[in-house]
């Protein structure tokens, strides 16, 4: 189960309105007890994908080493990784999946027109040949 | 030795450590002893063959070892080692894994997979990739079989048309045991037996406007191999209004054109062509004639077009109106433009959903009219029954045949007087306007047109030949031959 807190949740969603119609992507900061993840804090990042980042996103390991240093300073956990589908729904592509990481929490926002419509959380296996759905609370 | 960062997910492995000092001179040894300490933590960084798993990228203080000496960068006590998961992802989709290629179609498509613009990448989007052949006669021949050799995954043909010996000349698809077979099930059995790797999908139907829309959606490009004006328009419209690129091909005589219309910011068709021609002006195959080879050099190069979209290389037939002379063995180009007034892909289109081509092109619909012709006989017209019973009789009138002087030595009717339809009017002065007139050509088409100038010019007694001499041969002489 994921939790994201009012503050974080309203970053997100205001992050992947003004990429609109790119693809935005940060980080999700917060604590970890057991399964229970809770994200008080939303990082974003910066999209490099060298293309239309109408479809596609890139994170650069050095803007996610220095997500992972400033959760660290903070106290926090690194919990996961969220990005945007502009006009599609927030399914976890093939594209997501196959280049995803186990270790995080992939949460997924559908952008229709401009406007937020609804959001997923993914856990992607370790041969990246599949995503668990994971409870999403906002 | 060197102090290893642990990233929040990974703690559990590590007894909640946020990180962890552990000895080696190397950065691989400094990983290699950090899992041996924490056993768990091995397959979160390394596969089964001890490789460093390929979404982690390790980093030496700021730096991706990729960039140093990778496992062998040496690694000081004060150095600082992260595993950055590499992330990225988006709603794109990639070519589905179902289009991943067998130990068998690797070695099939081997001369493909060796060429760097192809490779193994490329033989998976043709794999992927769902074209649709509108019609499998000339230039659908050569299409259906290279494509279907060069691993286009999913083929649709649309044809409705049997297999008759005037197509054999050309559609090398088609073997002389095929003729009155349908034309689809020729063309599918060569091309299964070429590759039995690709789905062909058979569309037995005309293509309409009621059904246009609904078996195109289904196909990444659509081929236009057709031979008449009306599905001309309605292929192109069609695309337009779906996004699908149109690989257009036409052919006459010596003499081809090709180039891909509906292209996304190329122009389509309507943009070249924005009314259709007349009807009658421009003659199709089967009235006019084609070399046999013609439509083999239009439909490669239809295909070669088709391959290149699917792989997305090279510079597209887009805006570009290629010209083929096969007499002066020339090819030209002409630049194509898009029409911004285009009423089909233009900036303010007036035509937003399919139209009835048939009354667009001025021409009848298939089925409707033309069997009439074959049975019923109008007034100024005449059956080829009735005129062999008048040339037995010995009536006194003239026969004349509006065919070429090359037609004419292929067959002809005894008695007939030879003025080819174009001489027509300059030569209406050697025909007695007082006599009894009866003028054929193969089919009627010609020689109804050759009865108009006549009546024009104050005949009064001109008949028409329903059928042509081809009517003549079904009912009257089966010893003359049909071309």
């Amino acid at each position: 189960m994921i939790r994201i807190q009012p503050e974080p949740w309203a970053a997100m969603v205001s992050h992947a309105r003004e990429a609109y119609p790119d693809e935005c992507v940060g980080a999700m900061l917060g604590s970890i007890d057991g399964d229970a993840k809770n994200v008080v804090v939303a990082m974003p990042l910066q999209n490099a994908f060298e293309g239309a980042q109408a479809e596609r996103y890139e994170l650069r390991p050095a803007d996610l080493a220095a997500a992972d240093r400033a959760a660290r300073e903070r106290n926090m956990d690194l919990i996961g990784i969220y990005h945007s589908h502009p006009d599609c729904d927030a399914y976890f592509s093939q594209t997501d999946l196959r280049n995803s990481c186990p270790w995080y929490s992939f949460v997924v926002l559908s952008v229709q027109k401009g406007e937020f419509h609804h959001a997923n959380s993914w856990l992607p296996n370790f041969d990246q040949t599949e995503a668990a759905k994971e409870e999403l609370i906002y | 030795m060197a102090k290893v960062l642990i990233p929040t997910p990974l703690r559990q492995f590590t007894g909640k450590q946020d990180s962890v000092t552990v000895a080696g001179a190397t950065v691989g040894e400094v990983l290699n002893a950090l899992t041996a300490q924490f056993p768990d933590l091995r397959k979160q960084i390394f596969n089964d063959e001890g490789k460093v798993r390929s979404f982690v990228n390790v980093y030496l203080n700021d730096e991706d070892i990729r960039y140093l000496s990778k496992d062998s960068t040496a690694a000081k006590d004060a150095d600082t080692i992260s595993l950055v998961p590499s992330i990225a992802g988006g709603s794109a989709v990639e070519a589905p894994p179902e289009a991943a290629l067998s130990n068998d179609e690797i070695l099939r498509y081997s001369r493909h997979l060796i060429i760097p613009e192809v490779g193994i990448e490329g033989q998976r989007k043709l794999k992927a990739a769902k074209v649709l052949l509108v019609g499998a006669g000339g230039l659908g021949a050569p299409l259906a079989l290279y494509l279907a050799a060069a691993g286009v995954g999913k083929i649709g043909l649309v044809d409705f048309d049997t297999v008759d010996f005037t197509n054999l000349q050309r559609q090398v698809i088609h073997f002389t045991a095929d003729v009155g077979r349908k034309k689809l099930d020729s063309a599918a059995e060569k091309m299964k037996a070429i590759n039995p790797n690709v789905e062909i999908v058979r569309h037995e139907v005309a293509l309409t406007s009621e059904n246009a829309l609904d078996i195109l959606k289904d196909y990444d490009l659509v081929v236009d191999g057709t031979d008449n004006f009306p599905t001309r328009y309605l292929v192109n419209d069609a695309c337009v209004l779906l996004g699908k690129p149109n690989v257009y091909g036409s052919i006459f005589r010596f003499e081809g054109q090709a180039t891909v219309f509906a292209y996304e910011g190329g122009p389509c068709y309507r943009c070249l062509y924005p009314e259709p021609p007349p009807p009658g002006l421009v003659p199709s195959c089967a009235e006019g004639g084609v070399l046999g080879i013609l439509p083999g050099t239009i439909g490669l190069i239809q295909a070669t077009e088709t391959v290149k979209l699917i792989l997305g290389i090279g510079e597209p037939l887009v805006g570009r109106l290629l010209l083929y002379d096969a007499l002066g063995m020339r090819f030209r180009e002409l630049k194509l433009r898009k029409n911004p007034e285009c009423p089909v892909c233009g900036t303010h289109p007036t035509v937003t959903k399919l139209i009835d081509y048939h009354q667009f092109c001025g021409v009848p619909q298939p089925g409707s009219a033309a069997p009439d012709r074959e049975t019923k006989v109008n007034e100024g017209e005449i059956d080829v029954v009735e005129l062999k019973q008048k040339i037995d009789r010995g009536d006194n009138f003239v026969l004349i045949d509006v065919r070429e002087p090359h037609e004419y030595r292929i067959c002809n009717i005894p008695g007939a007087q030879l003025i080819p339809l174009g001489e027509f009017p300059k030569r209406v002065g050697e025909i007695d306007s007082a006599a009894d007139i009866v003028i054929h050509c193969r089919t009627g088409v010609r020689s109804a047109k050759a009865c108009a100038v006549l009546r024009q010019a104050g005949f009064q007694h001109v008949r028409n030949v329903v059928g042509g001499i081809l009517a003549w041969s079904d009912k009257v002489d089966p010893s003359v031959p049909k071309y």
